[in-house]
């Protein structure tokens, strides 16, 4: 009986030792985004939206500016 | 897809505001709202390092997971962005935001908060894109244009880098071998978990 009684007191103190998790994902509640290579710009053409961010990031490296034949190799 | 993401080379930066400036003039940012801003460590001293600070877009952003009315989404560029029609301007995303990024418009007397803005990596928000409403709401939207943020591409000694991570990691890495020193990226590890080195980060095109 004893144990019993340990047993559910026990089970009932550690019901209250979980956490709600927090961090789950929860929906976006606004507007729909339209897709930025949707427009008249790319016609819906993702690849060459990727490939005109892709060439436009490769020219922030100045060692490609300038055409140093001496810059490190990437 | 791309995944987007800003490196500020605290080595090159010489605390122009010249990024700041870019994004304000770029997105017509009212008085009092800062997309974008320097922070200078040691400010003074020699050996003082100055940062330029916006929104980073994190991997597991705590101003997505605080908003009480789920106003935040990601692109599939991994770009964070909110819809202001259903801000409510509570200010939780400002005490979540490790990197002060969200920032309100005074909207009235006695400090009567507007609605949330940030850095939107100059991707707009959720309105047609290039419509009168989205550069009103959100600004300009040069990723649709095919462009990068206005900050980077304006920045004078290509301290900030913008773009795909993989491309601007791998940009950062050969600076950082030419000059042997400043491996670290400052922020990542709080915006996107991992290590803060360069050299962890490095992964092949496309792949990130």
């Amino acid at each position: 009986m004893k144990t019993i009684l340990v047993a559910t007191l026990a089970a009932g103190l550690l019901a209250a030792c979980h956490e709600i998790p927090q961090d789950a994902p929860k929906p976006y509640a606004g507007k729909e985004d339209v897709k930025p290579y949707a427009g008249d710009l790319f016609k819906g053409d993702k690849q060459k939206f990727e490939q005109a961010l892709a060439q436009r990031a490769q020219s922030q490296d100045e060692y490609l500016h300038i055409g140093d034949e001496n810059a490190p190799k990437q | 897809m791309a995944r987007m993401k800003f490196i500020c080379d605290a080595e090159r930066c010489i605390e122009c505001n010249g990024c700041t400036t870019a994004c304000k003039n770029e997105h017509e940012v009212p008085w009092g709202v800062n997309r974008r801003r320097l922070v200078t460590l040691n400010d003074g001293v020699p050996g003082e390092r100055s940062i330029s600070v916006a929104c980073m877009h994190c991997t597991d952003a705590p101003c997505m997971a605080v908003c009480p009315v789920d106003c935040f989404y990601r692109t599939d560029d991994e770009i964070v962005l909110h819809d202001k029609d259903l801000c409510i301007g509570c200010g939780y995303c400002f005490y979540a935001c490790p990197f002060g990024a969200p920032q309100y418009p005074q909207a009235g007397a006695f400090g009567l908060r507007g609605k949330m803005d940030k850095c939107t990596f100059c991707a707009g928000g959720p309105e047609e894109n290039f419509s009168v409403e989205e550069f009103r709401k959100y600004g300009r939207n040069r990723i649709a244009e095919g462009k990068l943020p206005a900050c980077a591409e304006m920045c004078s000694t290509k301290a900030l880098l913008a773009g795909d991570s993989a491309v601007i990691a791998r940009i950062y890495k050969v600076r950082v071998t030419t000059r042997g020193k400043g491996e670290e990226l400052w922020g990542w590890k709080v915006a996107y978990g991992g290590s803060d080195k360069v050299s962890d980060n490095l992964q092949p095109v496309g792949k990130a």
